[in-house]
């Protein structure tokens, strides 16, 4: 488990330096384009501070890059071009790896008690319908598999618990600083 | 027809090679077959799938054989039975078995699971033909028994020596190789319990739900009120809303960094700069009333965010203690003098303090000051800096 103090250090670091980036190429800006830079440059150093070596960071910085706006930024952040997924083939191979274990489940189905598929059916039908609601949340999390998401949603949240807390303080600071400028 | 076989071999003279060649056969593919399938289910790399390709082609070869004799046959209903049951087999010996697998372990797998349907299907089938040869066999057994008066001298007639000893040579073989491939060191550490399956697909699928409930418990961990919920429903629930709630949170906040800095210009640098200043060194024994820092907590941390700040540490790294230091810089800036006499006394930083309280609720406060800050103290600063002005 890496150390959430430096993870936090090199966030505000990135972003930081984002922003002033971004402030450099625009100058008056409406509230919400505030907002939405803000957002983005903090998005992108959360998953530069875990650049390339998760699938949520990848995903949201080739998300990031789509936009032709937010490109300059982006290199910026990264100081590279962000890398190029190739998410067809993964997501044509889980599909059909799903599709032949479905298969077998009826294959297997045929000696359990009636009552008991029906539970079990249930009970992976709710758990499908979260998992895809989960994948929704997460950044790139349509082309994961299941163990990859579990493994993704903790590092991810571990990230977003980082980000929360830097930026609650500098909210804080900031405020402060507004209130009395001494 | 078991009846019909046995007279019949009563019957005819050269019947009984006939029929031990058959014995043989059946004999040879029984093992064959079975330590093939062995060696498919326990086997992870190439070689291994050359010796299915081995009984099978000496299946064809005996079934060619058998085919070659029916001049002999008195009985063309049995012999027509056997020989297609025979050929079904050779048949049903998989072609995919043959083929040369990759080595690489994901597309194993995958192909392992595309395969299984049909591994099931020959097994199936396998053991429905089993049943009818041992019965077959038995008859057949008899057969020789009754005729050449020994079963060993199966092994001394003159044309079936030569292929006796292959076939032996080539179970052993087989068997060899399955006992190498059961001494080579698995990738899958993972032994079944009485009655759980042993196959490939269903260690392979044990492993990985393994592994997902494993991380679920870390995560369990990690997302707070998750702990008390069993069934992976329900917390799948808990973390979606907790993700859900952080993501919510960074939007919050960065709308209301937005209004916070009109111009976007975060100074992070005068918040740096203002880590020289003098009290910083003073910056965890900024104090609260612990009445304060009670309602402070109760008041603006919702539930959720309580346990947000759960996991904070108390190690602080430069950057982040500098913010924090410049908050604590604005605190105490207020001068001690005007403590005594306002109804801030609480609020602001004593030397009492600096006793066993402060490291109580030293966390405390850490947690407490980037929420309650804002509405509380810093209005309460102003109208302290207000009064101070009022009286100098």
């Amino acid at each position: 488990m890496r150390n959430i103090n430096t993870v936090k250090q090199e966030f505000l670091k990135k972003w930081i330096w984002g922003l002033r980036k971004y402030r450099s190429q625009k100058k008056n800006m409406s509230l919400l384009e505030r907002k939405k830079a803000i957002k983005l440059s903090a998005d992108l150093a959360m998953a530069s501070t875990r650049n390339k070596t998760t699938r949520w960071s990848k995903a949201l910085i080739a998300n990031a890059s789509k936009n032709s706006n937010n490109k300059v930024l982006t290199e910026h952040v990264l100081g590279s071009s962000p890398p190029v997924r190739k998410s067809s083939t993964n997501y044509s191979h889980s599909r059909r790896i799903r599709s032949c274990r479905k298969s077998l489940r009826r294959n297997r189905a045929v000696h359990i008690p009636k009552d008991r598929v029906v539970a079990s059916f249930i009970a992976r039908k709710l758990v499908q319908k979260r998992t895809r609601r989960l994948k929704s949340l997460l950044p790139g999390g349509e082309f994961m598999d299941d163990v990859s998401l579990v493994e993704e949603t903790l590092d991810y949240v571990q990230s977003l618990r980082a980000q929360v807390e830097v930026m609650r303080c500098l909210v804080t600071a900031s405020e402060l600083m507004i209130l009395n400028p001494s | 027809m078991l009846h019909c076989e046995n007279t019949s071999g009563n019957l005819a003279g050269d019947m009984t090679v006939w029929e031990r060649q058959r014995a043989r056969m059946k004999w040879q593919e029984e093992h064959g077959y079975f330590s093939a399938f062995d060696a498919v289910f326990s086997s992870s790399s190439q070689d291994s799938f050359v010796l299915p390709a081995d009984s099978g082609c000496a299946l064809g070869e005996v079934v060619a054989q058998a085919r070659a004799r029916p001049g002999s046959m008195n009985k063309p209903s049995v012999h027509g039975f056997d020989e297609s049951s025979s050929i079904s087999r050779t048949f049903s010996c998989p072609p995919a078995l043959v083929e040369p697998r990759p080595t690489g372990s994901s597309i194993e797998k995958e192909s392992s699971k595309k395969r299984k349907p049909e591994k099931l299907h020959n097994a199936k089938f396998v053991t429905e033909n089993d049943t009818k040869d041992k019965r077959i066999k038995l008859g057949a057994d008899d057969e020789q028994s009754k005729i050449t008066g020994s079963p060993n001298s199966n092994a001394n007639t003159d044309s079936n020596k030569r292929e006796t000893c292959a076939d032996t040579s080539n179970s052993k073989q087989n068997s060899k190789a399955s006992e190498i491939q059961n001494q080579k060191p698995d990738y899958i550490h993972v032994r079944a319990r009485r009655g759980q399956a042993t196959d490939s697909h269903s260690l392979a699928e044990r492993v990985r739900r393994e592994k997902i409930s494993e991380r679920m418990k870390y995560l369990q961990d990690l997302v707070p009120g998750c702990n008390k919920i069993t069934g992976k429903a329900g917390m799948l629930d808990e973390i979606i809303n907790y993700v859900q709630s952080l993501q919510r949170q960074v939007e919050f906040l960065s709308m209301k960094l937005a209004a916070v800095n009109p111009r976007l210009d975060l100074s992070i640098d005068d918040l740096f700069e203002k880590e020289v200043f003098p009290c910083a060194a003073n910056f965890p024994n900024i104090g609260m009333s612990s009445d304060l820092t009670n309602s402070g907590y109760v008041q603006f941390n919702s539930p959720q965010e309580m346990v947000s700040y759960g996991g904070l540490d108390t190690v602080i790294n430069p950057p982040y203690m500098g913010l924090k230091r410049t908050i604590s810089a604005h605190l105490s800036s207020v001068p001690e003098t005007y403590l005594h006499s306002s109804s801030f006394t609480q609020l602001l930083p004593s030397s009492a303090w600096e006793g066993d309280f402060q490291n109580v609720f030293n966390l405390d406060f850490d947690q407490v000051r980037a929420t309650s800050f804002p509405s509380h103290l810093s209005s309460g600063l102003v109208e302290a800096g207000n009064h101070l002005k009022m009286e100098m």
